[in-house]
């Protein structure tokens, strides 16, 4: 064992912090400048798409390297890209589309030209997902399915040019089979977009209503009825993501310096024991879920599977998430009621919702509690 | 020994009730919290009317002579309602304040005013270096022959924007972060030198930050005993205190009890989400959380009102306490909710959002433990 990177891959890393000084945009130039990032990264040699396989574009990394790049673009807040194309469809397409499929999708889906949002969620399938109902009935000659239903939650469903969509196209047999994986044009007059309004009255997620929309049977990924098999290989690829390890060692930093900047008696927050100790926990439990991702990797390196570790790192991972946010909700003190307004400590306007926000995080991409039935069953054999 | 609530009490909650029921649904709050105000002139007066504003006045004051008691048992449900009249700020807070250390012209000056719906008051206590601690106040009150004159900038402070007088607490003597040397004045919101920025908070209550500049007090507005301010603003807190606990437990009420009720219909893998053990012990844990939190407040509360030496102790007791079980409640009932619980539309993130924010009011639960194992 070595618990020391090697001289190779600290050198990789060191290229990844030098290219990261030299091309991150400073400051209010993030936002606007993002094109520019995301273009350097490309011609980097695939960055943009470090996941994505050399095949497709993306970069020859190894496991740890992969890990080396993905931990340093979060140490310094790179800005991120919507999951639902790069992360989440694109591995699909490079499994199970076909070749004019991937060239028809991949090249927007890289450059960000076209959102992507996930149709997964209908009001009576939540967590039993395989219980969906939106129905494709294809039509007698065969061209295309005409699509009705209603999906829920659906993030960023009012900016998305695209949607991919799990439909029921058989309703005999197991609720898993019979699922068909679809990709519609948002821009159908049939799709209407309804917003819903979360905690703290902001607008990402919607309802989408699908009305006799004609899909043609070229945007059905796959084999009709297989669509539930490609989906769960892409939920195990949401899980991991949604961990968000690197961003919490980054947050938990955030927050202690939050802390610091509140005053209490001749000291500050981090002085009171009952604030400080519970920052000193989170930081050895991040210690300790760092390396987990790091023992997961190993396993991968090694030619393995990454093992029954990996199952816990979204569960501990967003409770990890939540409990920041707890810590500077606390910190924001009185002023935290003031929510969206510029009154108080400079980072309470953000507590708030930050705080209201991470309440989803242990329900989206698999619920706490059905996660911890899914580990009890499949890891731990229990029933 | 007598726990049980007497006919008037029982009365004064079951009239209560009937009021919320008939005139507070989810609907008709959102509609108050997003008026010009915030809340409703005609449900104010309603309250002056039907005797609630003058309960907890003496009848010397010109009220109904009732007791924490009382106060307990209205919060609890205006908890339940989620209320949005600034009862809190203005009977509560101010109104105990004035009852308790004013002087009989300021009583006479105020309280007929709390007490027929025509006067409304708040507290100015907080301060950015303050953190929670009361007594931290860099907000000065320099005398000036007879009158004194204030500087300074107090937070966050409740339904500022609607009160007509406002207890300020300010420095007289001594070093920011004494207890000796604290002074309490009733300022005129209308006052020159006074400018407020007014904000709706997170629970769809109102706030404001107010500066003072070169206010001019005179010292017949002084509330109590000039340097000796802290035992009314110690006396305010514990009265706060009281109401909000109360208040909590009657949003934890309902939250348990409606996540019980939705996942009794909701259905995910062919059964109700209430078959499933893990969600059983969830919410049975709720309920825990909330019984204990009555309790604790019932005490609090009659301790309290018997004046006993062991109020002080279990009132840092009960703010650590409800701190703690309203954000275990608060936090399953959104979670045993799945994604309907992250909905602006459900009744459950209101309760959410004020119980969030009770914690903050008055010391946060460590801030209380700390005091309570002192
Ligand atoms: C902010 C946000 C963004 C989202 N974005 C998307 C998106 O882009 N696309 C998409 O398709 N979906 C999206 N979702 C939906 C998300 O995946 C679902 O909310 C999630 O699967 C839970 O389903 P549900 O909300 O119906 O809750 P339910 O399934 O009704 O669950 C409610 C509660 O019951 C518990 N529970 C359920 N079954 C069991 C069981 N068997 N045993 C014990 N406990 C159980 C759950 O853990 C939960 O606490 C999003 C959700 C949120 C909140």
């Amino acid at each position: 064992m070595d618990i020391e990177f090697s001289q190779e891959d600290l050198a990789f890393q060191k290229e990844v912090q030098d290219f990261i000084k030299d091309n991150l945009p400073k400051g209010m130039d993030l936002w606007t400048k993002r094109g520019e990032w995301f273009q350097a990264l490309r011609e980097k040699g695939g960055w943009d798409v470090a996941k994505w396989p050399p095949a497709f574009g993306g970069p020859e990394f190894t496991p740890t390297q992969r890990y080396i790049f993905d931990m340093e673009m979060a140490r310094h807040s790179t800005p991120p890209q919507l999951p639902f194309g790069v992360g989440m469809l694109a591995p699909i397409l490079m499994n199970y589309g076909t070749k004019e499929q991937q060239d028809r999708f991949l090249p927007g889906i890289r450059d960000g030209s076209v959102n992507w949002c996930q149709g997964y969620s209908e009001p009576g399938a939540g967590s039993d997902l395989a219980n969906l109902k939106t129905r494709a009935e294809l039509s007698a000659d065969g061209t295309h399915y005409v699509v009705n239903g209603q999906k829920i939650w659906t993030t960023l469903a009012h900016i998305a040019h695209w949607m991919f969509c799990l439909t029921r196209t058989s309703s005999t047999g197991v609720k898993q089979e019979g699922i068909t994986f679809l990709l519609i044009p948002m821009d159908d007059p049939g799709i209407e977009v309804k917003p819903i309004i979360t905690l703290g009255g902001s607008h990402t997620v919607n309802e989408v209503y699908i009305t006799d929309v004609k899909v043609p049977v070229e945007n059905r990924i796959g084999e009709e009825g297989k669509g539930w098999t490609y989906a769960k290989g892409l939920l195990v690829h949401e899980r991991t993501g949604l961990a968000g390890i690197q961003n919490s060692v980054l947050a938990l930093e955030k927050a202690k310096d939050n802390a610091r900047s509140v005053k209490v008696g001749q000291g500050t927050l981090m002085d009171v024991p009952a604030f400080r100790n519970k920052v000193g926990a989170l930081e050895a439990e991040l210690l300790a879920l760092e390396f987990t991702e790091l023992r997961t990797l190993a396993q991968v390196s090694a030619g393995g599977d990454p093992g029954p570790e990996s199952s816990i790192m979204k569960l501990k991972g967003t409770e990890i998430q939540q409990r920041i946010s707890e810590l500077n909700l606390e910190a924001a003190g009185v002023y935290g009621a003031a929510w969206g307004n510029p009154v108080g400590h400079s980072f309470a306007k953000g507590a708030t919702s930050a705080y209201l926000g991470a309440r989803a995080t242990t329900i989206y991409g698999g619920a706490s509690e059905v996660q911890k039935d899914v580990i009890a069953k499949n890891v731990l054999g229990l029933g | 020994m007598d726990l049980s609530y007497t006919e008037e009490q029982n009365l004064l909650r079951d009239s209560l009730q009937k009021y919320i029921e008939d005139n507070y649904d989810i609907s008709q709050r959102n509609k108050l919290t997003k008026s010009d105000t915030g809340y409703s002139a005609t449900n104010w007066q309603q309250f002056a009317d039907l005797g609630w504003l003058g309960m907890a006045f003496s009848e010397a004051d010109g009220g109904f002579g009732g007791s924490a008691v009382d106060t307990m048992v209205m919060m609890e449900e205006f908890g339940k309602g989620l209320v949005v009249e600034p009862f809190l700020s203005t009977v509560v807070m101010f109104g105990s304040a004035i009852s308790e250390f004013g002087s009989s012209a300021q009583k006479e000056q105020l309280i007929p005013g709390i007490i027929d719906g025509t006067l409304l008051g708040t507290v100015a206590y907080a301060e950015l270096q303050a953190h929670h601690d009361l007594e931290n106040i860099e907000t000065t009150a320099t005398a000036e022959g007879d009158d004194f004159i204030i500087n300074g900038t107090k937070s966050v402070v409740l339904h500022a924007a609607s009160a007509d007088q406002i207890i300020v607490s300010t420095r007289t003597s001594g070093a920011s972060d004494s207890k000796e040397g604290i002074s309490l004045f009733i300022v005129d919101a209308a006052s020159n030198g006074i400018s407020r920025t007014d904000y709706p908070t997170v629970d769809g209550l109102r706030a404001s930050e107010i500066t003072f500049a070169d206010v001019r007090v005179s010292g017949d507005q002084l509330l109590g005993q000039l340097d000796q301010g802290y035992t009314v603003l110690n006396k305010i807190a514990n009265r706060t205190i009281l109401a909000l606990a109360a208040e909590a437990v009657g949003a934890m009420e309902v939250l348990y009890k409606d996540t019980i009720a939705y996942t009794k219909q909701r259905e995910q893998f062919d059964h109700p989400l209430s078959e499933f053990q893990v969600l059983k012990h969830r919410m049975t844990e709720m309920f825990m959380e909330y019984s204990l939190s009555k309790s604790l407040t019932m005490k609090a509360t009659m301790l309290e009102s018997q004046n006993s030496a062991d109020a002080q102790r279990t009132i840092h007791a009960l703010k650590y306490l409800i701190g703690k079980a309203s954000r275990f409640v608060g936090q399953n009932a959104v979670q045993l909710h799945g994604g309907m619980g992250m909905t602006e539309e459900l009744r459950i993130a209101h309760y959410f959002k004020r119980l969030m924010v009770i914690d903050s009011q008055f010391g946060n639960m460590d801030h209380h433990l700390e005091k309570f194992v002192a």
